[in-house]
Order: structure tokens, then sequence, then C-alpha cells
């Protein structure tokens, strides 16, 4: 379980990693927090030449509030050091909440955010051993032409395993990318590409440097259900974010949902809104959002449990999480009183 | 193989080794400075046996790249017992049964004297949470927990209490 | 009250400073100069002939010293002397995904790495017999050809009378129950390293629960004298059967060590450990059971498939514990078992923890469960009304010589709440009781012989620092500890001045090994023979001394003294200068085999199962469900378990806590899951090992029946409560819901579904008391 032979490049500043990604393209990779590519790359689902490690470069840790009111969060700010900013577990409930799941603690001592937003895709066919893939003939995604999720169709499934990226989603965060044309900021949903093999939308040579969490979102209520069998370490089997606006009369004034773990992508279901806002309670309409969440969401035998049992649990969670934040009703069990 | 030389401080004394850039810290500090406490149990950063701590913070030393950590103050198992002289958990690991094949071991010792240096009266719902990275196939995890309280213990009684 | 000193005590293990240092030595963590790495190529087939193996290219590279293929590795062996069926380098047949099939040292890891992927290999592929049911029926391309239909082994045992037992029983249930097959997971993965030594003699240093076989396997595969052969145990990370055969890095090592005339290490990964495996096979039990109005089991009939993968290993073991132990729980009177192990294109199982006995367990005590609520009677009521009158023989033969069960049920009930609880928590909530037993130690070993199946040695010279040379292989356990305290105890020194020299076989007398249960039984018995021995020596000099009879002196507190006038005392010291005087330097010996009367009946098979004593032990879970989602959360599991006499009562703790540990992971989560013969989870991501999340609360209570043959009284402790974790879960999800899952694990999936199933019954049936909606 080494790695193979490769370059290590540890640059100081943003301008200089654009310009060695840029430099090497598609031979050169980014190594965040390392928690997901260099598991991945002992399994060698790649084969770089070059790793921009991003360690050393100043400035892109920890969060501060942006000119227009954002929280901004630099990308290589650890899962940990996010878990311990007041602003983000008192603003943001969430995100802190998806965070907290992630992995394990030691994990997440090292996962940065950016490196969460930018995982690989994942599939019981792809995250194994040279040796395991290759006694297959490899898969769609990699070294192999036939996916055995949807054998005969040309796309791959691998899903979207992160966990802050839905509940990123639900507060309609930005991302700021650099890269060898300058700065841009857009919306962290343009990112995803819902393409198990090709996952976000990042030209040769950008970098994730920062996430922004509007003003406008904070302190909305939210809730991250995640299904996994072990309460520590495991990926999402299937996640719901869900972030709510209330006022005081329990009206929802605005709402967003997103899903996780059951397609490529990070997924939003949009009509949580068009069905939510303006509403009052209702059981009934939290029903129809649940409902929309799993015409959304395509669990496939990508992953663990069943297709299944994970739609329903799909369904459940979104119903869970609406319930919690609107009618205050939680399903945090019981463990181990 | 190519080979870079590169510098690591590790339990306060520095090293200069010459290793393939990419090389895991987990392989530079068994086979290049032989501290072999650290374990290899897992082959995708699951398990925890490879814990060590980096500036005070522990990690899994599967999933960091030697060459990155340069500038760290790197511990490791071997590193806890200054002078020799056992730490509290240490002690109390053995009287409470914390370690049977002691393979998991190593990896705990970090997290745990992690978690009480910044915390030094967890909950036992802390100390779960705190532990939930390092897995014990062994123990049942039940006998961790009371070495941990029995040193939490200890170390909050005044030190001529104890004998 | 014991009047001892240190038995009966809690110390820490011996060996734990190395441990929390992390300075203590396992295979992996030796490098001597010049080693090479080794690595193996793996089949990427489940059931294929090998036609042609070219290693001409890795040969090439300047970086490889040695390849290996299977012409190598010629000589077949395996645990049993009926089956030696595995060659370490597949022959001319590769049987499994992962099977081995050749392998390089070489400078580094990387090079040999490399090397693998250059050596080339044909292969006819062959029908893949990967479905027990179906492989048991195959027709052709079986998988050993001496083992027609894949039929590794069958048997067929009745006793008492079936008809009889059945017309008694008022009531009689019949369910299938299906366990999913999982693995040791110790943390450690398996490593060995072989030192060719200059004069022809090899050294190995392996992660192995039994040396002594390693040793003659070793010898064996490469065609030398055992006397040119050492095996070295070093620190072990955990075993729980999985290193209690021999597994192939163990002889591939030594292969290429002899064929580079270098030193090479082999460490699997943690794939490669699920390839080797050894673990408990997926499990096929049918059951029957008759219960009378009164609440006595009148008959059992068990009709047990395993699946046992590619190999026999301890298959047949296997198979045999799973009926053989039906026998010495309760008191059945009639009894049939049908065993069958079937072979596989799967890597081969083999023992854990609780070998053949826990999946048989979870249905006989799910049955049980089900009949005592036929019966109304309290699942705990019904256990004590089936209690044997120990001591005695049962039917199948075994010889029960002590018996704590009843206390257990006991402690269990009181200390869980059982009586106030047990059917009356609220919907969603439930408690379970079961129970279960073990062996210490076999008592006929695996390769027949009348040889002890232990000795200890001990010496003392004029340091007055007592040497205990001891085969027995401390793999975390705390075996080498309990023969410190015992030595310590029957001397009266501090355990500081004995020094344990352990499972080398160059210095240690032949232990058999770490496996069912058996070394603080016999090595533990050795022990205090050789301590007994060694005191008399000195006795004699200081009898000598003070003009007394030895037998009227006493050793206690480093301290010699006769035991109605204690003013005539001697330090230990200077008595064994006495005794050196006397007869140089201070020599004893001790062993043990098992009483001829342990040793069982006569029939076929009659040879599995026997042993010197059992543990017992009775066990509550309480748990909710979540009926949503089909979740369990357990809430707190109380153990009792009967180890005789606790020799370390932190260390029993420990065991009883480990092994209800890992029977809630089975229980609960994991589960080696198979598509086509390939192993979807070889890792720790996807391998569900409980983290200490979902591990409840579990308290373990002692019970100490003090049996006549055990050191002190003592008998096992390290794998008897694993089993009744599994169903005292079901049986409280029962409790919960009132839904019963027969398959292992007790997933959310299936519990869910089990709801809806019972919802819906019971809608069209017009409702029933424990239903209700969510919680
Ligand atoms: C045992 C285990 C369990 C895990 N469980 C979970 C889980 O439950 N949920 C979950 O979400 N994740 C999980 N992970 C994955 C991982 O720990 C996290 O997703 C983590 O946040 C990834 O961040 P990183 O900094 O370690 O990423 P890295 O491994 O450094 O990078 C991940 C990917 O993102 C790219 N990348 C990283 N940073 C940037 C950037 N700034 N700009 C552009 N590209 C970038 C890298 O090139 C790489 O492809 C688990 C990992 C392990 C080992
Ligand atoms: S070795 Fe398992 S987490 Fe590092
Ligand atoms: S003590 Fe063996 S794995 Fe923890």
């Amino acid at each position: 379980m080494s790695l193979p032979a490769l370059h290590v490049v540890r640059p100081k500043t943003v301008d200089e990693a654009v310009r060695v990604l840029a430099q090497h393209g598609p031979q050169a990779m980014i190594l965040a927090g390392g928690t997901d590519l260099l598991p991945n790359l002992q399994m060698r689902l790649y084969a770089p030449q070059v790793l921009v490690a991003l360690k050393e470069i100043s400035g892109l840790r920890g969060a501060r509030a942006a000119k227009d009111g954002a929280l901004r969060i630099g990308a290589l700010t650890t899962l940990s050091e996010l878990l311990a900013e007041p602003v983000v577990r008192q603003k943001y409930a969430v995100l802190a909440k998806a965070a907290a799941t992630v992995a394990g603690p030691l994990q997440r001592n090292m996962a940065t955010l950016g490196g969460n937003l930018c995982l690989e895709t994942r599939c019981r066919w792809y995250n194994q051993s040279h040796f395991w893939r290759q006694s297959l003939g490899g898969c769609l995604k990699k070294d192999g032409t036939v996916c055995h999720v949807a054998p005969g169709g040309k796309r791959c499934w691998a899903v979207w395993s992160g966990d802050t990226a839905p509940a990123l989603l639900a507060l309609d965060a930005e991302i700021e990318i650099a890269g060898p044309a300058g700065e841009r900021r857009i919306p962290l949903e343009s990112l995803y590409r819902n393409d198990g093999m090709n996952r976000i939308a990042l030209q040769a040579g950008e970098i994730l440097t920062a996430v922004l969490l509007p003003a406008a979102k904070a302190g909305w209520r939210g809730v991250y259900n995640k299904l996994r069998l072990r309460n520590s370490i495991d990926y999402p089997l299937a996640g719901v974010a869900v972030a709510m606006d209330v006022d005081g009369g329990g009206v929802c004034r605005d709402v967003r949902v997103a899903i996780s773990a059951v397609n490529p992508a990070p997924l939003l279901v949009h009509q949580a809104g068009e069905t939510l806002i303006g509403k009052k309670y209702s059981r009934e309409l939290i029903e129809r959002v649940a409902h929309a969440a799993i015409q959304r969401g395509k669990p496939l035998t990508t992953s663990g449990s069943t297709p299944v049992y994970r739609r329903e649990m799909l369904e459940l969670y979104t119903r869970r999480g609406l319930e919690e934040v609107w009618g205050g009703r939680t399903h945090s069990a019981d463990r181990n009183d | 193989m190519h080979r870079e030389l590169i510098h690591l401080t590790v339990n306060g004394e520095r090293y200069e080794v010459a290793v393939p850039p990419q090389k895991l810290l987990l392989d530079v500090l068994r086979e290049d400075l032989g501290l072999t406490g650290a374990k290899r149990g897992c082959d995708d950063s699951s398990c925890g046996a490879c814990t060590v701590l980096v500036d005070g913070l522990p990690v899994l030393a599967c999933a960091a790249i030697a060459s990155c950590h340069q500038e760290a103050q790197i511990t490791t198992v071997e590193g806890l017992a200054a002078g020799g002289e056992l730490t509290p958990v240490q002690v109390a690991y053995g009287e409470a049964g914390g370690s049977q094949c002691g393979f998991c071991t190593p990896g705990f010792m970090m997290t745990i004297h992690a978690l009480l240096a910044q915390n030094p009266n967890p909950s036992d719902a802390e100390i779960r949470e705190a532990l939930s990275s390092n897995l014990c196939r062994c123990t049942g995890y039940m006998q961790i927990y009371e070495a941990i309280r029995l040193a939490m213990k200890r170390a909050q009684q005044p030190a001529e209490a104890r004998s | 009250m014991s009047t001892h000193s240190i038995i009966g005590k809690s110390i820490p293990l011996t060996d734990t400073p190395g441990k929390v240092t992390g300075l203590g030595i396992y295979a992996n963590d030796i490098a001597v100069p010049g080693m090479l790495f080794g690595k193996i190529l793996h089949s990427p087939h489940a059931h294929a002939r090998i036609v042609r193996i070219d290693t001409s290219k890795a040969e090439a590279m300047p970086e490889v010293k040695a390849v290996a293929t299977g012409r190598d590795t010629a000589r077949p062996y395996g645990v049993l002397p009926i089956g030696h069926d595995e060659n370490a380098l597949a022959f001319d047949r590769a049987r499994y995904i992962g099977d081995n099939i050749a392998a390089v040292a070489a400078t580094s890891e990387e090079a040999a790495e490399r090397a693998i992927e250059l050596i080339e290999v044909e292969y006819e592929v062959l029908t893949a017999w990967t479905d027990p049911l179906v492989s048991m029926n195959a027709e052709k391309d079986w998988i050993h050809e001496n083992r027609p239909h894949n039929i590794e082994k069958e048997y067929k045992h009745e006793f008492g009378n079936l008809e009889e037992g059945f017309a008694q029983a008022a009531f009689v249930r019949e369910e299938r129950y299906v366990a999913a097959e999982i693995n040791h997971a110790a943390m450690e993965p398996h490593s060995t390293l072989a030192v060719w030594e200059p004069d022809g003699r090899i050294t190995v240093h392996s992660s192995t629960q039994v040396p002594h076989y390693l040793h003659r396997t070793i010898a064996d595969v490469l065609e030398l004298p055992m006397s040119q052969v050492r095996v070295i145990k070093p620190m072990v990370g955990g075993g729980f059967g999985g290193k209690s055969e021999v597994i192939p890095l163990e002889v591939i090592t030594p292969v290429l060590a002899k064929k580079a005339r270098r030193p090479v290490k082999i460490t699997y990964t943690r794939e490669e450990v699920f390839y080797a495996h050894r673990g408990r096979p997926i499990t096929i039990v049918d059951l029957k059971m008759g219960l009378t109005r009164e609440g006595k089991i009148s008959a059992v009939a068990a009709r047990v498939i395993q699946d046992g993968g590619a190999f026999g290993g301890y298959g047949p073991v296997t198979v045999l514990y799973s009926g053989a132990l039906l026998g010495a729980l309760y008191d059945v009177r009639n009894l049939r078992f049908e065993g069958r192990r079937v072979l596989t294109n799967k890597p081969a199982c083999g023992a854990m923890r609780g070998h053949g006995t826990v999946n048989v367990r979870f249905a006989f005590e799910s049955l049980l469960d089900m009949l005592a609520r036929d019966a109304q009677l309290d699942p705990a009521e019904v256990r004590r009304r089936n209690l044997l009158q120990a001591p005695c023989i049962t039917v199948n033969g075994l010889r029960v010589t002590s018996y704590g069960l009843p206390e257990c049920i006991e402690k269990a009930v009181e200390r869980s709440g059982w009586r106030e609880k047990n059917g009356k928590l609220p919907y969603g909530r439930g408690i379970g009781i079961a129970c279960s037993h073990y062996v210490s130690g076999a008592a006929n070993p695996i390769i027949r012989s009348n040889m002890p199946h232990t000795t200890v040695n001990m010496k003392i010279d004029r340091d007055a620092a007592v040497t205990v040379f001891t085969g027995a292989s401390d793999i975390g356990q705390g075996s080498d500890t309990i023969q410190v305290q015992i030595t310590a105890e029957v001397l009266g020194v501090r355990p500081e001045r004995i020094k344990l020299v352990a499972a080398d076989t160059e210095l240690t007398p032949v232990d058999l090994g770490s496996y069912s249960s058996r070394v603080t039984f016999m090595a533990g018995n050795a022990c205090l023979e050789a301590a007994k021995n060694m005191r008399e020596q000195i006795f004699a000099a200081v009898a000598k001394k003070f003009g007394c009879a030895p037998e009227a002196l006493e050793a206690r507190h480093e301290e010699i003294f006769v035991k109605n006038d204690p003013a005539q005392r001697m330090p230990f010291d200077e008595a064994v200068v006495r005794a050196i005087d006397f007869h140089g330097t201070l020599v004893a010996r001790g062993s043990y085999a098992p009483p001829e009367e342990a040793r069982g009946g006569k029939f076929k098979g009659a040879g599995v199962g026997p042993s010197p004593s059992y543990s017992y032990g009775a066990q509550t879970a309480e748990v909710s469900v979540d009926p949503e989602t089909g979740e369990v959360t357990i809430h707190r599991v109380v153990a009792a378990h009967d180890c005789g006499k606790a020799l370390n009562p932190v260390s029993v703790d420990g065991q009883v806590i480990g092994s209800v540990y890992m029977g809630l992971g089975q229980a609960m989560q994991e589960q080696m899951e198979w598509n086509e013969g390939r192993l979807m989870n070889p890792s720790f991501l996807d391998y569900k090992i409980p983290t200490t999340l979902e591990t409840p609360p579990i308290e373990s209570i002692i019970v100490e029946s003090e049996d006549p043959e055990g050191p002190f009284g003592a008998k096992e402790a390290g794998e008897g409560s694993l089993a009744a974790a599994i169903p005292a879960v079901a049986n409280a999800i029962y409790d919960a819901v009132g839904v019963r899952i027969t398959t292992l694990p007790l997933s959310r999936e299936k519990i869910l579904a089990a709801i809806r199933e019972k919802r819906k019954r019971e809608q069209a049936a017009g409702g029933s008391k424990k239903t209700g909606g969510a919680a």
C-alpha cells in the first residue's frame, strides 16, 4: 500500500499552484487533506505524475466575513476547524450538522472543506484495489468498458458521497475558483455535473479557494440526516439536508432541500420551495416534498444496503428533516442511554 | 527510485532522511526512522491504527505524505512516555485492561492523549465520539473507557494523595 | 474466602508496557539486514486450470531475487491430517478469486509489486461453484477431484429417541436460520518474516496462533527436518482463529527465503487478509425442537450446511462442533444432528471465535424463545427448566464437570431488571435473553497421539529469577500473564521475579496452540505442575535447614516459612541458593493431557466436542427499534459468564466483553458480501466492524463454579460468551416489535420489511396488542 512514484510540489501561493497545475495539465492533481486522494492513489485509481499540495498556501484556511456580509470559508479549512467555528454552529446549523457526520474525528482533522466539495465519486465496483478491479476487467470509470451497475449503459453512475455539499446547496452557497484565467465566483450548484466519470466542472489549472455562505441564510433552521451503517467512519448511503427560514407565525419563508449519495451529484430538490414557501406547517405538504426527493434521487447498486431501502430512507429522512425544522419534531435516536 | 532529502521533527528530535517524495508518513516513520509504534491496520484509512499527532492533533499517518509535514511537530506513541516514565493513561491502560492484543493501542494512545490535552474532563459521550475513528477488535472498548476514567480521576487528585 | 495472594487479583497483562509505548514488536515491525519484500500474485478467477505461468519477465528484473510458483510448494498441507488439500501456491488450479498463484521477493515493496504485474498466467476457466446449495449438487468441475459433488464431509448423529421426544412435545417448531459469512478482522494483518540462516536453517517469525503446526508444515513443505526449522511468535495483534492454521504467506515466505537465500518478509494487505480468511462460514441451519407443556425440551433435530470455501481446513471440525455443542448447554436427551460441509470457490472458512457453535446457537436460542412464548413461559424460566444436573455425561458423550449456568441466568436476570422488563416494555423497546457455552480446549488433539498437549519448563538459577519456558501463544488474550500469576502464586514470589519465554520452537516445549480456548486450562495446568515441582525442590532444601517436613512449609510474599511456626522463615533468594547447592540449577517440568474420561464417545466424529471442561454464560440485551427505519439501538448488554475461577478478573471481564462485542458485530452489521465468488467488501471501510458509537455498554458478571480439574478451578473465558449475544439481540428485537429475523445480520432492511409484513398481516386479521405507530 504505497503510492506510485510521483513528484510532490508544495507551492506557497495560489498563483504558483495554478501555474504548476496549468503546466502539467491532466498529469497533475490537487492534494488537500489527502483523505480521499491518498487512499484512492494507494488503490491506483489515478496515475498522476505530480501532486500539488495546497497545505503550505497561507490564506486558504479559516472563516471570516466577506464584504457582502457572506461568511467566507477558505477551502483548506479542515472540517474539525469548521466545526469549531462558533459562527458556523450558531448561524449555519445544517452545515455544522453535515460536517460532523463526515467520516470520523481523525479523518475530519485532516479533511478539508474544499476536498469534501471536490470528492471523487464512489462506487463499489470502483473503490477497490488494482487487483480487484483487474480481476473484472475494470469498469467504465476506470480501465474498462462496462458499467457493472447498469451494464449496457454508457453512463457512469458512481455516486456523490460527500456530506457538506448538500448542506451547502441548501444554504445556496457560492464558491470561489482561482485559475489561469483569474478568479471566478459561481453558485456551488453549478460545480456539479451529475456525471460519475467527470464529477466537477473545474477547468485544468483551477482550484477551489473558498466557500461563501450568504448572509441571508444565516440563522436558518437546518438538519442533515444521513443513512449509514456505522455512526462514524462510514460514507453516506443517502443524505438529506434541509434548511428553512420560518417566520414567527410558523410560515415557511424560504426552504431548500438537497440530497446526497443517491446520484452522481448532490442535487437540490427544487419542488421544496415551490411547495412550501408561504405555507404553514402541513404534513401533507411535507409528504409531497418527500415524494419529490425520491423522484430526484436514483439510488443504484453503487453502494451498500439496497437501492430500495436507500430510496425509502431518502423519503423518510426528507420528511423527518422537514418535520424537525418546521414541526419541531426530532428523531435523533436515543443511542445507548 | 527518485529520492528527496526531507526533514522531520518527530518526538522532539530532528531527522533527515532521503525518501521517495510521495512516501507516506506512516511508512517513513516505520521504515526509515524505525518508529514502528504506529501500525498499519487497513488499506483505506479507516481503522486508526496509524494515528500520530501532527502539531498536537491526531491524524492518520497512512493518509499523509511525509514530505508535506516537514514544518510540523510530529508525535508518535514512542514519544509519550517522556524520560521513560509512563503517562497516567498508559499506566491506567494496563490496570483497566485497555489493551488486549495491543495492535490498536498506539493509535488509541494518540487519540486519547490529544483528547485529554484539549479537554481534561470529557464526558462519556465525548470520549466515545473522540475515539470513534479508532477500531479495536479485542476489547469492546469498555475497558478503554475505564482506563481513561481512571487516568482522569488520578489527574484530579493531588499528587500526594497518590501513592 | 480465597487465600491466594495473586491468583484472583487483577494485574495488568505483563506485556502492557510494550503495547502502550509502541515498543512491543509484532511480526511486521521486524526488519533485518538484507531483507527482501515479498508479494503474491492472486487469481482473478474463482475456478480455473492454470495452463501456463511465465515468470521470466519478473525474474529478469534486477531487483527480483526469487520467484516462486506452485511447483515450489508442491507438497500439500492442511491443518487436519485427513485433509492435506492445500498448496500454498496453487499447483495446477486456482480455486477462488484471490487464490495464490505466484510470488516474488524483491529488494523493495514497490519493485515486488511491479514484478508480479510482469508474471503471465494463462488460465482455462472452469465452472465456479459459489452457492453451497448448488455446489453440493455439482456433477462436474469438482473443486477437489477426491471430493465428489463438492462435499467435504458429512456426519449424522442420533442420540436418544427422536420420535418419542417429539411425541412428548406440546409445542413443536421448525425453522430455517441462515447466517452470513464473517471474518475475524483482527486488527493486525498477517505478517511473516523468514530468515534463511547461513547454516541452512530457517527461522520464521510469524503472526500465528499455532507455532507448532506452522513448524511442522514448513518443515514438511520445504522438505527440511523439523530440527532445521525454528518458528518464533512475536506479539500478535489478535487472532480469533484467523491465525490458527497455517496461512499461505507463512509457507510462501520461507519458500522465497530459501530460494533467495535471504530474509524475506510478506505482510498482507487488509484485502489479502480477507482472501486468507478462515472465518465463520455461511451456515444454513434447519432446526426442529419440541417443548413439553412444562417447558422441557423434549427433542432437537438439526440439519446444518456450512459453506466451507475452497479448502477443508478446520471444516470437518467446524461442522462437528455445530452438532456436538447442541449437547452440553441444556439437558437434551433426544438429539439428532446432520451436518454437511460443502466446498465452494471462495476463500476457505475455518475456525473463528466460538468455532462452529455460534450460528447454531443463534438458531437454537431463537427457536427456544419462540417455543417459550408458545408455552406462555418466561424465556428465562424455560432455560432454567432445562438445566443439566452436573456433574454428568450428556447424551452425546460430553463430560460436564462444573456448571455455573444456573447462577449465570440468575445474575443476568437480576442485573438487567429482566423481571420488570420482559414483555413489559413499550412498543419499540425490548429485552431478550440467551445462553451459550464453550469448550476449555479440545480433549482430543488434531493429530492423534497420547503425548501431552502442552508442556512447561521452569528454571531458577543463582540470580533467583524464575524463567518459565512455555510454548503457549499469547495473542492478546493474556495467557502469558496467567502463567506468570500461577507461577508466582505457587512459588510465593512477586510476578516481577518471573520471566516468561514463550512460543519459540527452539527454546520452548511444544504447545498445540491458541485455539478452542485451551490455553488457560491446559498450559495453566502444565504451569501449575511445573511450579509445584519446582517448589518441592526448594522446600526440600529449606526443610532440611529447619529440620521439618517439606509439607510443613509454605511459600508466600517472597519467603518460605514453617506453617505453624512462622518465626522460622527464609527469604526466597536464600532458599533458592540452598536448593541450588543441592541440585545445581533448578529445573522443573509440568505437562498436561486431558484425562481419558474427558475424551468422549466412540462414534464417528465423537472426537470433536469433548473437552476437559465447559464454560457457561447467560446474557440479556435491551434494544429499541425504530419501526420506521428498522434501525436497532442496543442500550445495554449484561453478560454473566462462568469461567470456573477468574485467575485475573480484569482479563476475564475483557474477554467476556470482547466476545460480546464481536457477537454484536455479527448480529447487527458484519457480513462478507459475495457477487459470483467476488468479495465485494474486502476492506475496513466496507466490512463493518463496530465503532465505539454502535457499541453499547456491555457489563460482564463473573461466575465462578470452580472446576475440579482446572488450574485453581479455572476454565475458559475467551469465546463462550460470543454466541449468546446474537440471539439475545434477536430475541430482544422480537420483544420490541414482534418480528423474528431468522437470517444474520439482523439488518435494518430485514427488520423494516418484517415490521411491514406483520402490520399487513394484522390489518388483514384485525389488529393485535403490540403494534402501534411511531414510538
Ligand atoms: C474512512 C473514510 C471515511 C470517509 N467518510 C466520508 C463521509 O462520510 N463523508 C464525506 O463526505 N467524506 C468522507 N470521506 C472522504 C474525505 O475524508 C472527505 O470527503 C474530505 O473532506 C476530503 O477532503 P480532503 O481535503 O481530504 O481531500 P483530498 O483527498 O485532498 O482531495 C479530494 C479530491 O478533491 C480534489 N481537491 C481537493 N481540494 C481541492 C481544491 N481546493 N480545489 C480543487 N480540487 C480539490 C483533489 O484533487 C481530490 O480529487 C471519508 C474518507 C475516509 C478515509
Ligand atoms: S492504517 Fe488504518 S487508518 Fe491508517
Ligand atoms: S487490543 Fe487488539 S485490537 Fe484493540
